[in-house]
């Protein structure tokens, strides 16, 4: 034994909650909310504030109502990993979540909870990246991730590497799931985008460190399938990342992708961002495993450049 | 005396809000009151006021020359208003929640421990003259009742927060401002410590009310013999007095010698019950007339101070002997510089704002406000990382979490200045230590896949990224950026046999240099239609 697992128990209350109630409410391979999930779409807006990019996408898409029925509940989950400002890139831009927000409460949703598992100490994070208050704002809640109570331990059937995960009792119970990842530069994952940002919501990431980063995160892409993903290029963090280190990191990009296909949301960051696909390793290993599509022309995106 | 009723009311309000303060303040376990509190409560505790004035030359330590003063004009007014330790003690004995088997004696004049409380007070500042700060650091009052309320209120706290925290997340509420799970370490030093002092003083308590106050505490001895010259004394006017007994009854010090009517000042500590219980109005506050103290007594208490002296003397070469290992760290201290320190060898990481592992153990009195304040947990209370002389100052311990680069709430609630509350861009700057990598056991080399947690969360750029013979870019360190938060450490996801990349100690801090780059550029790589797809 070591001696500091001698000297130190950890106090923690945590009880499990609510594991008794609401098992198995969503399939994960069935969760496509009401969309299509047949006819997978991708629509790339440019040019704009965060705000009429989302108006002026989530128009083409037949606005907020097409995803969200009256009554349900919905969990956003952007990027709040660290404990920096908005013009920072670090996390997802605020306005955007903000107005997201607004749209789900205004589609009808009984609820919208916003939550990440940050990397630095979460209350920080959810306040310094401006998140926590547009949320509020709006009318939606924010809710801790950092509460392993709050997780399930779910298996993944088509994992290559990753068999299982204890995953966030919001993304399991919710009706309808929207992922808003900012685009990033990732020394580890080479760029932190869609899929790369479900790693924020389950609670041991470093097993996906210490397995296989890359085939981790398509492994879990295949299991856990947002209803929606809204990838922020509003500001865009070109080297340093994820965390980057001031804002000489950051690019003004105006650019927003919406999709149902994380695959292909991720292949379109790529290009705006001027980086080959292959380089990102998770995109292909998703594909392979039927996440979604490189394949651009394929899924006959949709551009809207704002004036 | 007549009209000075109205003095207990006013000292038990002063005393409970002082007390709440505490309490308060110790249950701020994510860190969300303003430091201002923090220190309004502290600077009015003696011990580390008085060091404040010698570390941080800050304003704030103008309430020790005030506390001092206070002491000079109405005696231990500091014991029963302002002292923590004091106040629970009161509290203790109000409530008698711990009904023991045995009848709590009727209250009588005692005599007092002289030949206790004068060693102990003489072997508190020899030892702090010769050894350094430890011996106030386990004698202090603020010092345990801080460990006190860490070690067994928070954590009481904590589970009832957590209970109530996971109540209101079935009732699906789940917002900021509602309760959140919160996890505290309990370390077995602090909790030891900490209990058997309030063991101690609860016997103590049942016993005789104030008897701690007036045979451990150095504080309160020392303030004792300020008080033989305060100018007010709180006396009984022998005119007046019919020797009803009833002041005797309801001294918490049993300095009251009804039958000769006297009141023994060193031990009163200003409760001003018997002013209170006084049905003739023959006891109050008076204007000291100066007189010379009894010779035999001073006598005594001169003989016990050198006695204490010897003694201590006597015991200074084991003490310090047992602390020669940290000691002999220090002498080689530039020389470990070049070499790869190995994980287990390391010596503690000492907080951002503590100069250096000397400095901190020179200033530190171990009152663990610092580990109930900091958000990330990081900072734990040692156990012999230190050596023995450093036992519960505060380490980061980079296994609970790592330090906050935006944070530094550990310098700015410090009551003694053993942590100096920087500006934010001065604790940006200052490296505790530096991060050192060892890429034997590193998943990029061990497993060949990708891995960057230590890239991503630093918050420097310290670490980077670069090409490796194993496929995945592997992580360098540059030195020279790296402040030792511990962020790369903590995120390490390789466990045996230890992070892969772990701070070294900077025994004394050092500065980093800022990473400064060029504004990015970006342009669109469009095709003929101006879109990238």
């Amino acid at each position: 034994m070591k001696r500091r697992d001698f000297i130190r128990t950890s106090v923690t209350a945590s009880v499990v909650t609510g594991t008794l109630f609401s098992m198995g409410k969503w399939t994960p391979l069935m969760a496509s909310g009401n969309g299509d999930a047949s006819k997978p779409f991708l629509v790339a807006v440019k040019n704009g504030d965060a705000i009429s990019m989302l108006k002026a996408g989530m128009d083409k898409l037949g606005g907020m109502k097409a995803f969200i029925k009256a009554g349900q509940t919905v969990v956003i989950k952007p990027n709040i990993g660290w404990d920096a400002g908005p013009e920072r890139a670090a996390n997802t831009n605020p306005e955007l979540v903000g107005q997201l927000v607004k749209m789900c409460l205004e589609a009808g949703a009984s609820k919208v909870s916003v939550f990440d598992n940050t990397c630095d100490e979460w209350t920080r994070c959810y306040k310094n990246s401006g998140i926590e208050q547009a949320v509020k704002d709006q009318g939606g809640v924010v809710v801790s991730g950092k509460d392993e109570g709050m997780y399930r331990e779910v298996s993944i059937p088509k994992g290559i590497k990753l068999k299982k995960a204890k995953v966030h009792e919001l993304i399991l119970d919710s009706d309808v799931f929207i992922n808003v990842p900012v685009i990033k530069n990732h020394g580890g994952a080479t760029m932190s985008l869609s899929m790369k940002n479900l790693m924020g919501v389950v609670w041991d990431r470093g097993f996906w460190h210490r397995t296989d980063l890359h085939q981790c995160i398509a492994d879990f892409a295949s299991y856990c399938k947002p209803d929606l993903t809204i990838i922020d290029g509003y500001r865009a963090m070109m080297r340093n990342g994820p965390r980057g280190v001031s804002v000489a990191d950051v690019a003004m990009m105006k650019y927003q992708l919406i999709s149902s296909d994380m695959v292909a949301a991720d292949t379109a960051a790529t290009k705006v961002f001027g980086i080959e696909t292959e380089q990102v390793k998770h995109i292909a290993l998703a594909e392979k495993l039927g996440v979604g599509t490189t394949n651009l022309d394929a899924i006959k995106p949709i551009r809207v450049a704002l004036p | 005396m007549k009209n000075q009723k109205w003095l207990r009311p006013l000292r038990i309000l002063i005393g409970l809000v002082f007390f709440s303060g505490f309490m308060i303040i110790f249950s701020d376990v994510r860190a969300t009151l303003p430091p201002g509190m923090y220190n309004f409560f502290t600077s009015f505790q003696f011990l580390p006021s008085g060091l404040k004035l010698f570390t941080a030359h800050t304003l704030i330590s103008i309430v020790f020359i005030g506390l001092v003063l206070i002491t000079l004009f109405g005696g231990r007014i500091y014991c029963s208003v302002f002292c923590p330790l004091g106040i629970m003690q009161d509290i203790l004995a109000h409530f008698n929640f711990f009904r023991l088997p045995f009848k709590k004696q009727r209250r009588k004049f005692k005599k007092a421990l002289n030949y206790i409380r004068y060693p102990i007070l003489g072997a508190f500042i020899l030892t702090w003259i010769s050894l350094g700060i430890v011996a106030v650091s386990w004698l202090d009052p603020y010092a345990n009742f801080g460990r006190i309320a860490s070690s067994i209120y928070q954590p009481l706290f904590v589970f009832l927060n957590n209970g109530l925290s996971d109540f209101l997340s079935e009732a699906n509420s789940g917002s900021l401002e509602g309760i959140h799970t919160v996890s505290i370490w309990l370390h077995p030093v602090t909790l030891l410590a900490a209990s058997g002092m309030f063991l101690l003083i609860l016997v103590l308590v049942i016993y005789q009310d104030r008897l701690y106050c007036n045979t451990v505490c150095p504080v309160g001895t020392f303030l004792g013999l300020l008080s033989k010259v305060s100018l007010f004394k709180i006396r009984i006017q022998n005119t007046a007095c019919t020797q009803c007994g009833k002041c005797q009854l309801a001294c918490k010090a049993n300095c009251i010698n009804i039958k000769e009517m006297t009141i023994d000042e060193t031990r009163c500590v200003s409760c001003y019950n018997c002013i209170s219980s006084c049905q003739d109005d023959a006891v109050g506050y008076r204007l000291a007339r100066v007189k010379p103290a009894p010779v035999e007594a001073t006598r005594a208490s001169k003989r016990a101070f050198i006695k204490s002296g010897l003694l201590y003397l006597a015991a200074v070469p084991l003490i310090a002997k047992a602390d020669d290992s940290y000691r002999s760290d220090e002498a080689d201290e530039h020389a470990s510089e070049e070499k790869q320190l190995k994980y287990k060898d390391r010596g503690p990481i000492s907080p951002p704002g503590s100069r250096g592992i000397k400095e901190l153990k020179e200033h530190c009195i171990g009152c663990q406000l610092c580990v109930s304040a900091c958000p990330t947990k990081v900072l734990q209370p040692a156990f012999l990382e230190y050596g023995f002389t450093g036992m519960m100052f505060p380490r980061m311990d980079n296994e609970v979490g790592f330090c906050n680069f935006e944070c530094k709430q550990c310098g700015d609630v410090c009551p003694t200045g053993a942590i100096l509350s920087l500006t934010k861009e001065a604790k940006k700057k200052v490296q505790i230590g530096i991060a050192q990598f060892m890429e034997r056991y590193c998943i990029v080399k061990t497993n060949g896949t990708a891995c960057g947690a230590c890239d991503e969360h630093c918050p420097t750029n310290a670490i980077e990224m670069v090409p490796s013979v194993y496929g995945p870019n592997i992580p360098k360190v540059d030195p020279e950026i790296c402040t030792g938060c511990g962020a790369c450490e903590y995120a390490c996801p390789v466990e045996v046999p230890h992070p892969a990349i772990f701070v070294a100690p900077s025994k004394v801090h050092g500065t980093s240099k800022k990473f400064v780059q060029e504004q990015v550029k970006w342009d669109e790589n469009v095709e003929e239609d101006g879109w990238a797809f």
